[in-house]
Order: structure tokens, then sequence, then C-alpha cells
């Protein structure tokens, strides 16, 4: 029986050690800046505005190319 | 056309995107709230700068140009989108007060929700400031190009960035 209860124990602190093992850390941002650099940074573009944007420019001419482009020969 | 096969059609145009998509993607996310309304933005606003590329004169980076199609044609959609609705958010003056620790570190303990926290936030905000704080948090923009951007001097943005943090600080609080 007091084995039993030794084990259980164990057991117990085995499960809180793995969870404090997993839970994240805490993040710190400076300012909001940076949290909303970081917030950038998870953010990914839906591939589906490139697919549409190719379909849209397809119907119209092409580009031409700047003045100053042509003058500079950039 | 095969949506997955679909090219931009000039590799000038395919770099102007790769290069920029996810900062006018980002700015049209949180400045409108919404990631449908962000999607067809970002699309209009790419497709604004196909048309218009011969225009681009290079007085300004790319990034300034293309972030100018976006402020213009998000803060028409917010126009048209205010005109239907009632306005919620409190005005500047509202902020002036406000009491927030601003030399203390924003602390997030909880990443799942933090799209969330920061939208709801930023959603508070008044139009000047939620613009104000996602042009600052662009790297590649000094404080000139973003009181260009937002057509006032450096001082200006100065100024209205410190009372920007306090309030956006005070509120991301609050939605802990």
């Amino acid at each position: 029986m007091k084995q039993q209860k030794k084990f259980s124990q164990q057991e117990e602190q085995h499960q809180q050690t793995a969870a404090q093992q997993a839970a994240p850390a805490p993040m710190e941002f400076e300012t909001p800046e940076e949290l909303l650099r970081h917030d950038a940074q998870q953010t990914v573009v839906p591939a589906t505005i490139e697919a549409r944007l190719a379909e849209s420019a397809a119907d119209l001419p092409p580009p031409a190319r700047s003045w100053w482009r042509r003058l500079f020969g950039k | 056309m095969d949506r997955a096969h679909a090219r931009l059609p000039s590799s000038e145009f395919a770099d102007l995107y790769a290069e920029h998509s996810r900062a006018i993607y980002y700015l049209a996310l949180r400045f409108l709230g919404d990631p449908e309304k962000a999607q067809d933005a970002t699309h209009d606003v790419f497709l604004k700068a196909f048309r218009k590329m011969d225009q681009f004169r290079g007085e300004a980076s790319w990034r300034t140009w293309i972030y100018r199609i976006a402020i213009n044609h998000c803060r028409n959609l917010q126009q048209a989108w205010h005109g239907r609705h009632v306005f919620s958010n409190a005005d500047e003056s509202t902020w002036e007060t406000v009491e927030a620790r601003t030399d203390s570190p924003l602390r997030v303990l909880e990443t799942k929700e933090l799209g969330e926290r920061i939208q709801k936030t930023l959603d508070a905000l008044p139009d000047e400031y939620r613009l104000l704080l996602l042009l600052v948090a662009d790297e590649e923009l000094s404080y000139e190009q973003v009181a260009e951007l937002t057509d006032q001097t450096p001082d200006a943005v100065r100024g209205k960035l410190h009372r920007a943090r306090k309030a956006f600080a005070a509120l991301f609080e609050r939605t802990a």
C-alpha cells in the first residue's frame, strides 16, 4: 500500500515536470512594434492571392517600362 | 487557367510581389481585421501596382510606393465600411490620458490566441495609431518614410507613436 502511494507520488511529480517542460516559455516584447513584427513573421500569405493575381493580370497588357528606367537604362 | 500553374506575367512584377506581398498582406490583415478582405485588398493593390508600374519614378523605394497604394486602398475600404456602420473605436483624444506602463515589456504567456489579442487591440485603436504602429513595425521603413506615407513630419510621427504605444499597451493588457 505504502509502495503504491510512493509510486503514484513519483508518477504525479513526473507528470508535473513533463507538463512544465511542454509549456512554452513566456515571450516578452519591449514595444508593440516588436510584437507586431513577430506577428508579421508568423503570418503566411495565402497562395490563392498570387494565383488570382496571375489570372487577373493575364488579361492586361504587360507593364511598359517607366520613362526614368528607359532614360537611365535600369 | 489552372490556378496551381498560374504565373505572374513579368519577372519584375513577380519580384515585386515576392519581396513585398507579406508586408502588404499583413498591413491589410491587421488594418482591416478580416482575412478575406485582406486577401481581396492584397490582390487589388498588386493589380493596381501592375497597371501603374510605368508610373513608378524611382523617387521612392518600391516598398513605399506600394505601401502608398495599399494605404489609400485600405482607407477607402474603411471609409466605405464606416459609412454603412456605426464607428465605435475611440478618437485620439481618448488616449491622451490613458494610463499604461510603457517601460515594462508586453508579456505573452499563451501564443495560441496571440493573433486574436493583437487584432482586438488594434481594432480598438484609432485608425491613425493602428496604421502608425503597423508601419513602424516594418523594419525596412525609416521614420522619414513613415512620415511621408502618413503625410506628417517625422517629429509628429515620434510624438504620436509614443501615445500609440501607450494606448496599445493598455488595451493589450485588457485582452489577457
